[in-house]
């Protein structure tokens, strides 16, 4: 082996601002991108001879490595960047980097996302159409429920870190409310304010038992919907299966008019 | 004059009425507009628009579907509201119309509102009730969420171009595809009345693109466009008849959707056919997929179906269809053919004939990498070569190419709002009475 080559291993945190910062860290070790890799979270088996950096997130680099790439690839591709690190997948630290490293060695690198035969690639566009099918999917299935203080409050278990692509969708629908979005697997909630902006919060600084009670008319509107989907069905045209695989039962267990 | 809101019925009874009465009308998309909250009120609409449910039937729940009203003084034989119907009536009040959409789309239930209605007094009459409700709906509730209105035929224009500056989409339905049928089974309704306010409705949303040019803040009219919906099977036409009746709406009216209702007998009237096998599913299904071939994919109806050949094959979708009658003109070398030649591949969508014409640029294709681009290879794989050559070593011959086809589940173009997410299990019933027919 030659001495210099060893490879690279940057763990890095799991959040944009853990591989951003990594990213920020390769570059500035000059090394070869090819024998450099990033990490998510600890390593199982560690391989001999291979050298693990252990990389602390910071607001600051990362924020430079988010504006090279807006400046140099493009909004759009920094945003599938984005979803493909909220997708839950051990690789996409990978990916995203090696894709990074692709598109700033491209001409014009907003096209990176068109080269489809490089596996990276060809990871991290998987990995944003991956969430961005279940922001899509929660925009659909999520239901709001009325407290009796007015706050409408949502409960989602979503398998990819989706709230934050939820929260612009619903502040702008819903500017004059008070609603929460609460993810019960990673214990985060979107908390909006009416008039204002949404910002997180983690389940250490809300206790979900807080919530309170549901306002009284919201039974009567959850009747009268699900009585509505009931009456809505051509029975002549039945085809549970059908609804099914257009609702897959994940979502259901959140959805007033399938009752639990 | 005065509507009797039937005072004493409660809300859910009228919800259960008028939802029942509202749900042979299949439009239920939320499509085709894209606009934001302005912050003083509820709603905000997605271009391609959001399903927020599916009901029993597989059908997206996309927009609370009602009538205004279920009286109506029209008998036409396929429906089943019609006068000489004995069935119990409703009607709506506008606030009570207001009120459900507020409380369902701010619980996230539905994207907005689709109203129809039967015909109560007159068509003025009706129209102007239709109007006072998105009136008060946009101008008092403040809701800025897709609202789909009926125009009613032979309603005062008038009515129908101040309602067009509150819709998001209007449409008038041709129910039946020939003039002929509509007298025979509409008899209330004339071809010309249905026609007026469609030629309306384009003209102003054609005048309205002008104005928007000239002053930004125009209002708009209609600007999710105007949709129609014809039954399919309740009268005799063909398929051709059909596609061909499709291709002059979307040319000579510039409508942005048509439907297809496969018919559902309610009504057993005598002059209507019986359907002992149920409404005409797979046929409906047929139809769509031939009315994306002339919406997406730059194909003529009379490329499809002709005079001699009216009606489209069972067991294949119309495109594999078409390319199995046109095997002259394949293969083609993904490598360097264009976009049209593209998605005429079966097996090749849109989005994945986009996504070739942008990976080529980085270096020639493989069938391994026309597999992660999303290309049916094993549709696919009888019509094309990369590089040269074909993927296996196969015969392209008619027969052979059709029976390997009709061994592979049909995949359809993803689109979200709903009418074609219905498409993907009839595919299971065709196997699977080929299954059994062994
Ligand atoms: S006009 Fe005809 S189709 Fe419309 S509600 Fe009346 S009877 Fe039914």
């Amino acid at each position: 082996m030659v001495v210099g080559m060893e490879e690279k291993y940057l763990i890095c945190e799991d959040s944009l601002e853990g591989v951003f910062t990594g990213i920020y860290e390769a570059y500035a070790m000059k090394g070869d991108h090819g024998h450099m890799h990033i990490q998510i979270g600890e390593e199982e088996n560690f391989r001999l001879f291979a050298v693990y950096i252990k990389v602390t997130p910071d607001d600051v680099k990362a924020a430079k490595v988010a504006a090279t790439i807006n400046r140099r690839l493009g909004a759009e591709v920094y945003l599938d960047l984005c979803r493909a690190l909220a997708a839950e997948d051990g690789e996409k630290g990978e990916a995203v980097y090696k894709t990074v490293v692709r598109g700033l060695r491209m001409k014009e690198g907003s096209r990176v996302m068109g080269a489809l035969a490089d596996d990276f690639v060809h990871k991290v566009f998987e990995l944003s159409r991956r969430t961005r099918n279940e922001v899509h999917h929660w925009k659909e299935f999520l239901r709001f429920q009325e407290l009796e203080n007015g706050i409408l409050y949502s409960k989602i278990g979503p398998r990819n870190n989706v709230v934050t692509f939820l929260a612009p969708h619903f502040s702008d629908r819903l500017p004059l409310f008070d609603f929460m979005i609460y993810d019960e697997k990673r214990g985060i909630f979107v908390v909006h304010p009416k008039k204002r902006e949404w910002y997180l919060v983690t389940d250490k600084d809300f206790d979900e038992r807080e919530i309170g009670r549901y306002a009284e008319k919201e039974m009567e509107y959850q009747e009268l919907f699900t009585f509505f989907c009931h009456k809505i069905a051509i029975k002549e045209r039945k085809n549970l299966k059908l609804q099914r695989n257009m609702l897959p039962l994940r979502f259901q267990e959140y959805m007033v008019e399938f009752g639990q | 004059m005065y509507y009797k809101a039937a005072e004493k019925m409660g809300i859910k009874e009228k919800l259960g009425i008028l939802t029942d009465a509202a749900k042979y009308d299949v439009a239920c998309t939320s499509s085709g507009v894209d606009r934001r909250g302005d912050g003083t009120g509820m709603g905000n609409t997605e271009a391609g628009g959001i399903c927020h449910s599916f009901s029993a039937d597989g059908r997206c729940i996309s927009l609370l579907k009602i009538l205004f009203t279920n009286e109506c003084i029209y008998d036409c034989k396929y429906c089943i509201n019609r006068k000489s119907n004995d069935v119990p009536r409703a009607s709506f009040t506008p606030d009570e119309v207001c009120e459900l959409t507020m409380g369902f789309y701010k619980r996230n239930y539905i994207e907005g509102l689709f109203l129809s209605s039967g015909i109560l007094y007159h068509p003025d009459f009706t129209m102007e009730l239709i109007f006072q409700t998105i009136y008060k709906l946009r101008r008092e509730y403040r809701f800025q969420g897709y609202i789909h209105v009926k125009a009613i035929p032979g309603a005062d224009p008038m009515l129908i171009q101040k309602t067009g500056f509150l819709a998001d989409r209007m449409s008038v339905n041709l129910e039946l595809p020939t003039a002929e049928s509509l007298r025979r089974l509409a008899p209330n309704k004339h071809r010309k009345n249905i026609l007026a306010p469609m030629r309306q409705i384009q003209n102003g949303i054609l005048e309205n693109k002008n104005e928007l040019v000239l002053y930004k803040k125009a209002p708009y009219f209609v600007p999710a466009g105007q949709s129609t919906q014809m039954i399919v099977g309740a009268t005799p036409e063909n398929d051709y008849q059909l596609m061909m009746v499709a291709e002059s709406l979307y040319q000579k009216f510039g409508l942005k959707r048509v439907f297809y209702s496969a018919f559902v007998n309610v009504n057993e009237d005598k002059e209507l056919p019986a359907l002992p096998g149920g409404p005409p599913l797979l046929r409906e299904h047929r139809l769509y997929q031939a009315d994306w071939l002339l919406r997406y994919y730059g194909f003529q109806a009379s490329e499809l179906l002709s005079e001699e050949r009216p009606n489209f094959n069972v067991l294949l979708d119309p495109k594999a269809d078409w390319a199995l009658r046109h095997l002259e003109l394949f293969p083609v070398e993904v490598n360097r053919a264009d976009y049209q030649q593209l998605l005429r591949v079966p097996g090749v969508g849109v989005k994945s004939a986009q996504r070739i014409i942008r990976a080529r640029r980085n270096g020639s294709l493989r069938f391994e990498d026309l597999k992660k681009i999303g290309v049916v290879l094993k549709r696919a794989l009888y019509f094309i070569t990369c590089s040269g050559k074909m993927m296996y070593h196969t015969k392209i011959e008619e027969d052979y190419i059709t029976r390997n086809l009709l061994s592979v589940k049909e995949k359809l173009p993803f689109d979200k709002d709903g009418v074609t997410y219905r498409q993907l299990s009839l595919f299971d019933d065709v196997n699977f009475q080929m299954q059994q027919d062994g």
